[in-house]
């Protein structure tokens, strides 16, 4: 009956339900479309590009597994993925070889091999015999023979312009070597350049002595996944490995990919959730506008003959059936919308491209469901304002006066007000990342709540504040200035959702950039060095910057990461000798000298403490134990951990150096150049940077390219 | 036949202390069922709260309201709504019509919220009665002041409520349209046997009522069986404060 009733008052008074619709319509989009990044990275799988062809791929184990005490006797196995490739033996392809239902096996290795004017990452280096597992073929050209010969694939070709004949300078850990190229594959890839040289060539360059990155398998009968996974299960000792088909091989192929998977899961659910919050707040704001335009009728209604409860279920039900069109609407619009976010997020880098959008109809329904929830309650919400609503005010002729702030409003409000002062005090004293973004998002939080409750009476304020220069203008500016005030109640349902919705926006967008501010500045407050080398650094640069005279010390940083348990931490590796010459990070505690292989130093407030021995898992799942010897402060900038390089080098996916720090006596620019230019046949986009210690943060030189 | 409305002694005070307005001072009054009365008084003289207070529209700050043989004093809200919606009707001086819901659908607003269904024959002799039936699919803007009121004392007879309470149901209105709807207010009386309660400050309308109350300062200050226009005005220049 009421339905009846509010669909009748929507047909007749659609100006009035625009805004809400159109806030409710973007929210149940916005929804949908998050919703599509979430279940992507839900339930999506990375397409498999240099593993397509092999049917069964077996790597390394790409998880760290922790058992988790419950409680009450029981565990649970928890799995994180690592931040890196695991190896398996080599021998274990022969022995997978032999068995009967395996027609053949292909072994991979892997290692950063950067093109000149190529990408900084996604460019790797591989064996010739890899070819199979991508089912590449040579277009033009031969396999790759010499050590100096290699054969890329299309897609690098194309970009770089490489044909065979041509000749070119490859950075790889071992350096930067002058390569020709003798073929070019049919097959390009999407996300990524491959160098293939030849195999021997190929492992001697990747490292691992007596390991592969990955053994792909070619089945001779549908039974081969079964005989792998049972010869691995009696393989005791040694590396776990793992076997993957269909999409997972995907997620072997790219350890990122996890990372992206999370991002998407945190960012749809954070956008989907404030755009929908928003939507609450403005539907809030535009139904308590029409209920105050419609007070009399309302009024009249009551009068008649219709309860309270009456005239709220007839103001809910116009929400639902706005709730119901925009959100039906908003969530088949939001189904393109994720699609054009996700290619959004593919084109920013985000996201890899090999990672496809899933369509379903869940964020749909979800969206559609959501909307017409939050558009309902918002309704109730604005609603409760009816009950003040006397039928007598129908009766009389005299302005319908909105019914004064309740106590207990003003009351909750001052209340969050203060604790809103004191959380922001708070946050002016915490330092450390993990302490305080929950206290910044309470803050905003309650600063929020403390808006809306107050919201008439800042109006007011606002009203009476800014109305001083529009009453300037004697006529027009004093007739709106009174206009205002009286309706401060009006001005305050639109300001209200206006406040919180900046506040939200301000709060989710400045703090990423507000940590990335803080932790630059503490790199750079850290830093002693006279000049910055980087990135991606091999290691033979950092012996021939060594070998400059008057070069004192030269730090060697790579960043990565580690497990400790399956709490994930931020790690430089640092060459130890000299540390403090280059490097200040601000030790509270123990002495950064005693830094080497078995020890760690670790950031402030993350619970460690000195002599403490600490389990980690590196970036490949190889496990080590260090002792921290120093604490230090300046944790945001410099990672949580503090390795020695020659700890964590070994097991990460790219042992090129992030940066190369370096200090001595009367050192000048073209002295290093020279040094750089000479390791053979040098590649491009590593920048020498000269710093001006001890003369303020902010002042840096002029950024030279070389090569 | 039996008293449609008894107040008993009943005072209305708005405000607290020594800015407190007495609007009603122990009023104590029986309007008899199947009358048409007129509640005449000058501006601030307590009609229209003495029409609240009688309508259960609003309650008294003391005394006793009987509407129809009910008790209102001791009712909740949603009771007294509901109570209202099945013993009275109400016509307004601005209509108060709802803007969005066809004439029709605003004669039978009513029973819509009680969750009746109106019977087809009654409506339409109502709708005939009130000379609306060529435009029962109108809204309220495409019509007149005089026919808007018309839907409005429509909808207040649709529920066949024991009282009518009628706001200056002419205040509105040109002379014309008001004697069309004070003609349709006492043919009710005449031919339905309804009980008609009306505020107005206007000497012609309340001589279409068989009985007129004076109201001075809160108080019954006079009564008058069979009024004319001429004796109504006169007695209403003698009126509270106007008459030392």
């Amino acid at each position: 009956m009421m339905l009846g009733l509010a669909l009748t008052t929507l047909r007749h008074r659609r100006a009035g339900f625009v805004g809400a619709f159109v806030a409710l319509f973007c929210a149940a989009a916005l929804v949908c479309g998050c919703g599509t990044l979430l279940v992507t990275g839900l339930t999506g799988a990375v397409r498999p590009e240099r593993y397509a062809a092999a049917p069964i791929v077996v790597t390394g184990d790409p998880e760290v597994h922790v058992l988790v005490d419950k409680g009450k006797g029981k565990t649970k196995e928890k799995a994180k993925p690592n931040a890196g490739r695991a190896w398996v033996p080599a021998d274990l392809a022969e022995r997978i070889a032999a068995l009967p239902s395996v027609e053949r096996v292909a072994t991979e290795v892997t290692f950063p091999a950067l093109l000149p004017g190529g990408a900084d990452s996604g460019s790797w280096g591989h064996g010739w015999e890899s070819a199979p597992l991508a089912g590449l073929t040579l277009a033009a050209g031969r396999a790759p023979a010499a050590p100096d010969e290699v054969v890329v694939d299309a897609g690098t070709a194309a970009r770089a312009h490489l044909s065979p004949g041509s000749g070119t300078a490859v950075r790889t850990p071992s350096g930067t070597l002058p390569v020709r190229v003798v073929g070019v594959t049919a097959q390009g890839f999407d996300s990524q350049s491959a160098v293939f040289f030849g195999t021997d060539r190929a492992r001697q360059l990747a490292g691992h002595q007596g390991l592969v990155s990955a053994v792909g398998v070619f089945p001779a009968a549908p039974s081969a996944a079964a005989d792998v996974r049972a010869l691995l299960a009696g393989a005791s000792a040694g590396p776990a490995a793992v076997v993957r088909t269909g999409e997972d091989r995907g997620r072997v192929e790219f350890p990122d990919a996890a990372n992206a998977q999370v991002r998407l899961v945190s960012m749809g659910a954070v956008l989907g959730g404030t755009a929908l919050l928003v939507a609450l707040l403005i539907v809030v704001g535009t139904f308590g506008l029409s209920i105050q335009q419609r007070q009399r009728e309302i009024a009249v209604l009551r009068a008649v003959a219709a309860t309270g409860r009456q005239v709220r279920k007839m103001i809910g039900g116009e929400a639902l059936l706005v709730g119901l069109a925009a959100g039906a609407l908003g969530a088949v619009a939001g189904l393109p919308l994720g699609g054009w976010l996700h290619g959004r997020f593919v084109a920013l880098g985000v996201i890899p491209a090999n990672l496809p959008a899933v369509l379903s109809p869940f964020p749909a329904l979800v969206a559609a469901a959501a909307t017409l929830l939050a558009g309902w309650a918002a309704a109730r919400i604005s609603a409760r304002r009816t009950a003040a609503v006397k039928p007598v005010e129908a009766l009389g002729e005299a302005e319908l006066k909105p019914p004064q702030l309740g106590a207990a409003r003003i009351a909750f409000g001052v209340l969050a007000a203060a604790g809103a002062v004191v959380l922001t005090a708070l946050l002016t004293v915490l330092h450390a990342d993990q302490s305080s973004t929950p206290v910044c998002f309470l803050a905003v939080l309650l600063w929020c709540t403390a808006f809306a409750l107050l919201g008439p009476v800042l109006a007011r304020v606002g009203t009476a504040v800014l109305g001083l220069p529009m009453r300037a203008s004697r006529v027009g500016g004093h007739l709106a200035f009174h206009n205002l005030r009286a309706g401060a109640h009006r001005l305050a349902s639109v300001v209200t959702p206006l406040t919180l919705l900046i506040a939200m926006a301000c709060a989710i967008l400045f703090s990423q950039t507000t940590t990335d501010r803080a932790a630059a500045a503490q790199r750079e407050r850290g830093n002693a060095a006279d000049f910055v080398v980087g990135p991606r650094v091999p290691a033979s640069a950092a012996e021939a910057v060594a070998a400059v005279p008057g070069v004192r010390t030269v730090t060697r940083v790579l960043h990565t990461q580690v497990r400790d348990g399956l709490t994930r931490r931020s790690v430089q590796g640092v060459s130890p000798e000299r540390l403090t010459d280059t490097l200040d990070l601000g030790v509270t505690a123990g002495d950064l000298g005693r830094l080497a292989e078995g020890t760690a130093a670790a950031a402030d407030g993350l619970g460690y403490r000195l002599g403490q021995h600490v389990r980690l898992t590196l970036a490949d799942g190889t496990a080590a134990e260090v002792t921290v010897v120093a604490l230090y402060s300046r944790g945001l900038g410099f990672g949580d951990l503090t390795l020695a390089h020659g700890l964590v080098a070994a097991h990460v996916d790219v042992p090129l150096d992030d940066e190369l720090l370096v200090r001595g006596v009367d050192l000048s620019r073209p002295a290093l150049a020279a040094a750089l230019h000479g390791s053979p046949g040098s590649g491009c986009s590593t920048t020498l940077r000269r710093r001006l210690r001890r003369t303020g943060p902010a002042r840096r030189s002029a950024t030279s390219c070389w090569g | 036949m039996s008293d449609a409305i008894t107040l008993d002694a009943v005072s209305k005070v708005y405000g607290k202390g020594r800015g407190a307005v007495a609007a009603l001072r122990e009023v104590t009054v029986r309007l008899p069922g199947g009358g048409f009365t007129a509640v005449m008084g000058p501006s601030g003289s307590g009609k229209s709260t003495f029409l609240h207070c009688a309508a259960g529209l609003d309650r008294p700050t003391a005394g006793t309201v009987r509407l129809g043989g009910t008790d209102l004093s001791g009712l909740s809200e949603t009771k007294l709504t509901e109570l209202r919606r099945e013993r009275a009707g109400f016509v307004f001086q601005s209509f108060n019509l709802i803007s969005s819901l066809t004439v029709e659908q605003n004669v039978t607003l009513p029973l819509r919220l009680a969750g009746r269904r109106a019977d087809a024959g009654k409506l339409a002799a109502l709708i005939r009665r009130v000379g609306l039936q060529e435009r029962t699919g109108h809204r309220p803007g495409q019509l007149s002041g005089g026919q808007q009121q018309r839907v409005a004392v429509a909808r207040a007879l649709v529920s066949e409520p024991d009282v009518v309470f009628a706001d200056e149901p002419t205040g509105a209105l040109d002379t014309m349209t008001a004697r069309e709807v004070l003609t349709l207010l006492r043919q009710t009386v005449d031919e339905l046997g309804q009980t008609i309660v009306m505020v107005t400050h206007d000497p012609v309308a309340a001589s279409y009522a068989d009985e007129v109350l004076f109201l001075a300062d809160g108080r019954v200050a006079d009564t008058m069986s069979g009024p004319t226009a001429a004796k109504v005005a006169d007695r209403m220049i003698r009126l509270g404060a106007w008459n030392r």
